[in-house]
């Protein structure tokens, strides 16, 4: 939209030119970024951060049986070599094996699926754009089924790599049929949700053909998303492929900001747009298959959290990455301890209590942004 | 560090004394304190000490538990699926039940059990209990039913003998070998009654097992499973004994083809089932189907009705049994 570019202020030469062709308010910062300073978003992000700390701190101690900060502290200090008397066998066990790694599990998954939500947002312009949104769940889940149903392989670790392997082949499907044109927002979300399609129908052929009541029972509850699974080595695999996701997308943050105004507007301040969209692409399709192998389709995070992220922070991406992965990671810790607590001694599956509180969210930041 | 070390020493010893003085599954000596070790699906359990604190992770494990009188050594149970039998209500009321539905990872570790018992492999995974392997990592052995892991036991060995090898085991980790003994032969009798029938059958009647409805749809018995080998026993041919799984989903289209002669419903009652699926309300969906309803076997009743649990491996399973004997006869297609 070519306007006249208002008198600079500092606020607007924070932003990418693109941006400052934004309508702005009477001040001349641009409406949505809220005038905040670089200095109030620094304290806002240590605040943040302090809030994830405690969080973690906090729901660490949450679950069908709760910890003191006494057994937590003496699995830890085992591990650091201090001077402590070790936990009996088995509670050491559900701390060290199960509490503290599906605790910062969450926190990791939580900031990828916020951070994969952020990018595919700006890169289809599409409000709706969520991590699933280039079908990598339903090719992971094709991927999981046939390790079970077909029986190619045996174990957990297995179910892990075979999802991963299913997301990559349904993203290397999508990009196959994007080839010819030069990946235009339109065309990715319709390929996406055809590619999404044609994986989901493999999935329930493969399930209906041979499947039984136990391995349909264990697909059912992978795909809502559930956090049961998670062990230290899910946390490193997700932790290494998040730094990678959040290093580049923070990378290509001023890219990001021309492409939500569209190709023509990116492509005009210089952005390789095909190119970049490419990039973005591939990380995303990497930390949502990342994520859906290792706890399965966690839903809403990576829809809800960028907007209500944008909603406070502004859309500038160069903040709003980081900010989406931290409230990500908030969002996802709590969502988790609430599944394991509510109906103790059982778990609902995490997707559940995401969607549950997410919509109610959704529908405030829409209302608040006048959008409902 | 020294009551760690003292254990593993005493580990250790009953390892070797099981492995060089005994042959596999025996006690090493009288007394309740020796070593014992089992294989359970491809796993060698060794216990130093005779088990106090099993946890039971479905109804069939706990009751097959209660059966062998091991009430006071068990902490806990979960996923009861239908009442608790007659007989083993007393006991089970003794025993903390530690979750309705399935035990989380953390539920089981919580109870600082000393051995985790179910009747299906499918039960250690991560997203459940976690894996066997990790579990014995913890030093925490799992036994599950060799009639979930037919590769396990030896050629020809059919679901019941796998069963009856689960009470010899039983009898072996918790040192009831002659009350697991008597077991045994009591059900071995039931067996041989049951395979009496074959030679007092009139044409050659056939079976359906439905054990639920799901979406719809019913999941019944395949090939390999225990209701399968009743119908070996019995004579009575499983209708859907040309499916290689033992609980496949089919259509309604696909049992009122086969044309059963008896149906055998399975009863799920509890809150952890899902719902429609009392052996009244399957009866009702097959009289509502179009082609179903015509079905001689549904027009007429000719409908036996068991806890659904009963078929799965488990100290109830020859209640099945009794029940296919009885109806058979019932509707006159036996002597």
């Amino acid at each position: 939209m070519p306007t006249e570019p208002e008198p600079e202020t500092p606020a607007v030469s924070l932003l990418h030119p693109a941006a400052r062709a934004l309508p702005v308010d009477e001040d001349g910062a641009p409406a949505a970024a809220h005038r905040r300073s670089g200095r109030s978003l620094a304290a806002l992000f240590a605040l943040g951060l302090a809030v994830l700390g405690a969080s973690i701190a906090v729901s660490v101690r949450i679950g069908v049986s709760d910890l003191g900060y006494g057994e937590i502290g003496r699995a830890l200090g085992v591990r650091l070599g201090l001077p402590v008397e070790p936990l009996p066998g088995l509670v050491d066990s559900l701390v060290w094996d199960l509490r503290l790694p599906r605790v910062l599990l969450a926190a990791v998954v939580g900031a990828m699926l916020a951070v994969c939500g952020t990018v595919l947002q700006a890169v289809t312009r599409n409000a709706l754009a969520d991590p699933y949104l280039l079908g990598v769940s339903s090719g992971a889940s094709t991927g999981a089924v046939a390790l079970v149903v077909l029986g190619v392989g045996a174990g957990q670790v297995g179910i892990t790599g075979a999802a991963f392997a299913g997301g990559l082949a349904s993203f290397g499907l999508l990009m196959l049929l994007l080839r010819r044109d030069g990946l235009d927002s339109a065309r990715i979300v319709l390929t996406g949700v055809i590619v999404g399609q044609l994986f989901s129908a493999i999935t329930s052929v493969i399930l209906m053909s041979s499947a039984d009541a136990e391995t349909n029972r264990a697909i059912t509850h992978w795909l809502l998303g559930s956090m049961a699974p998670a062990r230290w080595n899910t946390v490193v695999i997700c932790a290494v492929a998040a730094v990678v996701g959040l290093a580049v997308t923070w990378l290509y943050a001023t890219p990001l900001d021309g492409l939500s105004f569209g190709a023509d507007t990116a492509a005009s301040i210089g952005v390789e747009v095909r190119t970049t969209r490419l990039v973005l692409l591939t990380v995303t399709a990497l930390l949502a298959s990342s994520a859906v192998a290792a706890v399965g389709a966690i839903g809403f995070v990576g829809l809800i959290v960028p907007h209500g992220v944008r909603f406070v922070v502004g859309p500038l991406h160069r903040v709003l990455v980081p900010f989406a992965a931290l409230a990500g990671a908030v969002f996802l810790v709590w969502t988790d301890a609430l599944a394991r607590i509510v109906f103790s001694p059982q778990e609902i599956p995490v997707g559940a209590v995401t969607a549950l509180l997410g919509v109610p969210l959704f529908l405030l930041v829409l209302r608040r942004r006048g959008e409902l | 560090m020294s009551r760690r070390a003292a254990a593993g020493l005493l580990a250790a010893t009953a390892v070797i004394l099981s492995a060089c003085a005994s042959p596999a599954g025996e006690r090493t000596s009288g007394g309740a304190s020796s070593g014992v070790s089992v294989t359970s699906c491809g796993q060698r359990l060794t216990f130093a000490k005779t088990p106090a604190r099993a946890v039971t992770l479905d109804q069939s494990a706990t009751e097959t538990l209660l059966a062998l009188g091991l009430a006071g050594r068990m902490a806990g149970t979960a996923f009861r699926k239908a009442e608790i039998s007659p007989p083993y209500r007393a006991d089970y009321g003794k025993v903390p039940v530690l979750s309705a539905k399935m035990l989380t990872a953390e539920g089981l570790r919580a109870a600082n059990p000393d051995v985790a018992v179910a009747s299906f492999t499918a039960m250690f995974t991560k997203d459940r209990v976690g894996t066997r392997e990790e579990l014995r990592g913890i030093g925490l052995p799992t036994y599950v039913s060799a009639v979930d892991c037919p590769k396990d036991g030896p050629a020809g060995a059919t679901p019941f003998d796998l069963l009856f090898r689960d009470y010899r085991n039983y009898g072996h980790i918790f040192g009831v070998s002659d009350r697991a003994n008597r077991l045994v032969a009591e059900q071995r009798k039931v067996l041989d009654e049951a395979a009496r029938l074959r030679r007092n059958l009139k044409g050659s009647p056939s079976v359906a097992y439905v054990y639920s409805v799901f979406n719809g749809t019913p999941y019944v018995a395949g090939k390999g499973g225990i209701p399968s080998e009743i119908s070996r026993l019995t004579g009575v041919r499983n209708v859907f004994d040309d499916v290689g799984e033992q609980w496949p989903q089919v259509t309604w289209e696909a049992v009122a083809q086969r044309r059963p002669d008896v149906i055998v419903l399975g009863d799920l009652t509890t809150a952890a089932s899902p719902a429609g699926n009392t052996a009244a309300q399957k009866l009702a969906t097959m009289r509502a189907h179009p082609t179903l309803s015509r079905l001689p076997a549904v027009r007429d009743n000719r409908t036996i009705t068991v806890t659904a649990i009963e078929m799965d491996p488990g100290v109830r399973s020859v209640n099945v049994l009794r029940a296919l004997v009885d109806g058979v006869r019932r509707f006159g297609h036996a002597d």
